[in-house]
């Protein structure tokens, strides 16, 4: 009898010990710091030799990793939860690390393009990665898409887009990026290269969050096209340009009124250019709120 | 050519520390075909050391040993050979039909004798009921059957036992002595390490005793048994003749009708005369003879001082 | 000999290993799913979830049965009964070898399987880029098993010698972690920046364990494998060479060791 209940007892008092310390464990865990979710990842050079044959799945690892890190604060943002910005620099080390690992990973690249743009600004870093992937990825048509963009509207460098463009078409062996490279490549077309960009963006995605994401801009993008298309037709009907958004809905060329998926407001800027409070990005949003309330 | 013969043979353990141990030193002997040869010897005596020699388990570190001819540690010295270890241990997922197979391929018999002998052992060691069992769940007795079963499966012409009756009950001990009887019958030799002297004593044609490694004593059985002879026992009964003639005999145990004398081998004669001559009547006589067992224990008590 | 590895072989399966590995197996069952996380290569994550699972489970299996095998007959005393039969020393090693090589064949020829079937359902409902190259991942499974049956040789050497269980484990484990870099090594000592930076002395000890150890990166072709990069003939055959004469140096040393074993 003793031989059961003693350890039974036992048993049941250290079940409902942890019990009461889940509670608090998981909260602590929940609460730890952004960078020690996503981890102290040791040099590259280090890993590549700690991962012995398991290059490609540690590098996997690492990526799927940073996605998810970068997905769950993506998803709180799209549902307006007030988060911390993501580490952007750290998830850009961990993809350079994958890549050293397995430089063949496409989810790396594609990944890193997909934030290190819009989101982190660094144009360069990004292309000088695609330059990288390039070397592996042979017949990979993504990834002088993607320079060609970065290129093209982020640094301004419109030979290099062709270059870039062209190669992309002839590994696609469609007429798309070619197309794009003709039709796009100056000062004028930015807005319409963004949306051809993102539709095949969206289109390939298959991660709801990152998806999800691309809709959003995508959705914004279409709202900076329509602003641009009534502000044209506004200076051709009243011969003058005009210096507000509003003045466009109350003129009757823009209904229904545009929308930032961001939660900011367009406006134009001196030069007649399109653009919004939000900055095309969700912390865009909560830097001006802090900045109103003087924080 | 022998069964089985070592020359020169010494063995040394060498420790941590530098220590020694000097298991065997300068053995000789040997072993003749149709021969079952008792090696006796007290615990850490060598006996299991000189085995292991001979099995190639262990290099000699001096000497030689030939089995049936070959050099030990050669494949084709253990060709014609069964040897059973000391407490024996078997690959213990296997059941003993498994295990005696195993073993009869490895000696290269073929299939339908195999198939035959096998059923013939395991019936004779009364594994039967057992033998598709995992050796695992055996009792210590039973791999030690399993262990004898093994030795035996390929009929071969030189036996190589340690302790083989250890762990077996005594049904089990006298199937091992009738078995070792029944190998000599038909020819084969036998050398087998036990401490058990009374075993030897039935089965053995000649006996080893092995102190420290030294053979002590090498002799047979029969010489053994007739050397042991100190005297006889003599019963006469009381009431009849002159018993005082017999006053200078011992006596070892006397009652109301019987009087026991302890006659030493010399003295005999002159008793028998004496009694005659004073009417004494002898109803019985009996050899008085030191068993092997105090032979054993003799020798071992010289050979440890 | 033969009939040591049938022993050998029927051991391992009565311990139930192949019972575990099929439990394990049953990870497969998540690989598709797991590998749709993946934004744009399910069908390549699959493969290297596959391969690296596959790899992992051939790891324990040759660290634990090459270290186990020899050192438990030991251990046991099981030596006593099987050396003491009409059998070499050397057949006994070959015979425990060919067995657990001959599992770890079969194992991977299960695990293969399972795993082709995970690659060939992620592949239908992501397909893929580029088509998966069959071949590729076959000869990936194929020398990675190759490479843990080197590992086996090595942990039966390590175990010919020693009187624990802890040489031939940790002695393996070292040896596979090592063997797996030696090549990165080599490949950096001769890169400029190290040329200067590393004392001559250490490049030579650097040298010796690149020629003293075995390469294992040379088996490991999951790149090819998961992105459908076409293999090298003619490597495939230097590598398949490089295990005969490296397996049979490893195991000749064992034969040499043992046969000079005490069997006390
Ligand atoms: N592996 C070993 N290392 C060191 N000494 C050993 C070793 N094996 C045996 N010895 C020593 O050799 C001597 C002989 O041992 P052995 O096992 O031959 O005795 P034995 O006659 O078989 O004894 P027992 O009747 O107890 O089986 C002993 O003193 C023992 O301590
Ligand atoms: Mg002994």
């Amino acid at each position: 009898m003793n031989r059961v209940l003693r350890p039974s007892v036992v048993m049941l008092l250290s079940l409902a010990c942890y019990g009461v310390l889940l509670g608090p464990f998981c909260a602590y865990m929940k609460q730890k710091p952004v960078e020690e979710k996503l981890g102290y990842v040791p040099s590259a050079t280090l890993l590549r030799y700690l991962a012995t044959d398991q290059k490609e799945f540690v590098a996997a690892s690492l990526v799927m990793k940073t996605v998810m890190y970068y997905g769950g604060i993506a998803e709180k943002q799209q549902t307006n939860v007030v988060v911390a910005p993501p580490d952007l620099p750290a998830m850009s080390r961990l993809l350079h690390g994958a890549v050293k690992l397995d430089p063949y990973n496409m989810d790396a690249y594609y990944f890193a393009q997909s934030f290190l743009t819009w989101d982190a600004k660094q144009y360069k870093l990004a292309n000088n990665l695609m330059d990288y992937g390039m070397k592996y990825r042979t017949w990979d048509w993504y990834l002088p898409f993607f320079a060609g963009f970065n290129s093209a509207y982020f640094l301004k460098d419109y030979s290099a887009a062709a270059r870039y463009y062209q190669k992309a078409g002839e590994l696609s062996g469609s007429d798309l990026s070619r197309l794009l490279a003709g039709r796009y490549l100056q000062e004028s077309g930015q807005t319409g290269l963004a949306i051809a960009y993102l539709t095949v963006m969206e289109k390939g995605e298959t991660n709801e969050a990152m998806k999800r994401n691309y809709h959003i801009r995508l959705t914004a993008f279409r709202e900076v096209h329509r602003i641009e298309v009534a502000r044209d037709r506004f200076k051709e009907a009243k011969g003058i340009v005009p210096t507000t958004v509003e003045q466009l809905i109350l003129g009757g060329f823009l209904v229904p009124p545009p929308v930032d998926p961001y939660g900011g407001t367009f406006y134009l800027e001196p030069d007649g250019k399109v653009a919004t409070t939000s900055k095309f990005a969700f912390a865009g949003v909560k830097n001006e709120k802090r900045q109103h309330t003087g924080e | 050519m022998n069964a089985i013969d070592i020359s020169g043979l010494c063995k040394q353990f060498k420790g941590k520390k530098m220590t020694r141990v000097d298991a065997l030193k300068n053995l000789d002997l040997q072993i003749v075909p149709g021969e079952v040869f008792g090696y006796l010897g007290p615990n850490g005596a060598g006996k299991s050391t000189t085995i292991k020699c001979l099995m190639g388990l262990i290099r000699p570190t001096a000497g030689t040993a030939t089995i049936m001819g070959e050099p030990v540690g050669s494949v084709a010295s253990r060709t014609k050979v069964g040897f059973l270890p000391e407490n024996p241990a078997f690959y213990d997922y296997l059941s003993a039909e498994e295990y005696l197979r195993f073993v009869g391929k490895t000696f290269r018999m073929p299939e339908a004798l195999l198939s035959r002998r096998t059923d013939e052992t395991l019936k004779l060691l009364e594994l039967w009921d057992a033998r598709k069992r995992p050796m695992r769940g055996y009792s210590k007795g039973m791999v030690q059957r399993v262990g004898l079963a093994q030795t035996m499966i390929h009929d071969p012409d030189l036996y190589i036992l340690d302790e083989p009756m250890s762990g077996l009950d005594p049904i089990g001990r006298a199937l091992v002595k009738e078995i070792i009887l029944d190998l000599k019958k038909r020819g084969k030799s036998v050398f087998f390490s036990t401490h058990i002297t009374d075993d030897v004593e039935k089965v053995c044609d000649r006996v080893g005793v092995i102190v420290k490694g030294q053979l002590e004593a090498l002799d047979s059985v029969e010489n053994i048994v007739r050397k042991g002879i100190e005297g006889y026992i003599v019963q006469t009964r009381l009431g009849q003749g002159e018993h005082d003639s017999l006053k200078g005999f011992n006596i070892t145990r006397r009652n109301e009708t019987f009087v026991e004398y302890f006659v030493p081998v010399a003295g005999f004669n002159e008793f028998i005369a004496l009694a005659g001559h004073h009417s004494v009547e002898v109803t019985l006589v009996e050899t008085k003879r030191k068993d092997l067992e105090s032979f054993f224990l003799e020798i071992v008590r010289k050979g440890n001082s | 000999m033969l009939n040591i590895m049938a022993i050998s072989l029927k051991g391992i399966f009565r311990d139930r290993i192949f019972q575990g590995i099929m439990g394990l197996a049953v990870l497969f069952l998540f690989i598709p799913s797991a590998a749709s996380l993946s934004m744009r290569q399910v069908t390549e994550l699959s493969i290297t979830l596959s391969l690296s699972l596959i790899s992992f489970i051939m790891l324990l299996l040759a660290v634990f049965l090459g270290a186990t095998s020899i050192w438990k007959d030991i251990e046991r005393r099981y030596t006593y009964s099987i050396l003491s039969l009409p059998l070499s020393r050397t057949a006994y090693l070959l015979g425990r070898f060919l067995g657990i090589a001959l599992f770890m064949l079969l194992t991977a020829l299960f695990l293969g399987g399972v795993a082709m079937l995970a690659i060939k359902v992620a592949s239908v409902l992501y397909p893929p880029a580029r088509p998966v190259l069959w071949i590729a991942v076959l000869a990936s499974i194929l020398y990675g098993t190759l490479k843990y049956i080197l590992l086996v040789a090595v942990s039966m050497l390590l175990a010919t010698v020693s009187t624990s269980f802890f040489l031939p484990v940790f002695g393996t484990i070292c040896t596979y972690l090592a063997g797996s870099i030696t090549q990165q090594v080599y490949d950096y000592l001769h890169t400029p920046a190290a040329v200067k930076a590393i004392s001559p002395i250490m490049k030579q000890a650097a040298l010796f364990f690149y020629y003293l150890l075995p390469n294992l990166s040379a088996f490991d072709l999951k790149v090819n494998a998961i992105y459908a990069l076409p293999l090298n003939a003619s490597g495939l055959l230097m590598t398949a060479l490089y295990f005969i004469v490296y397996t049979s140096v490893l195991l000749a040393a064992g034969a040499i060791l043992l046969g000079r074993r005490e069997m006390k």
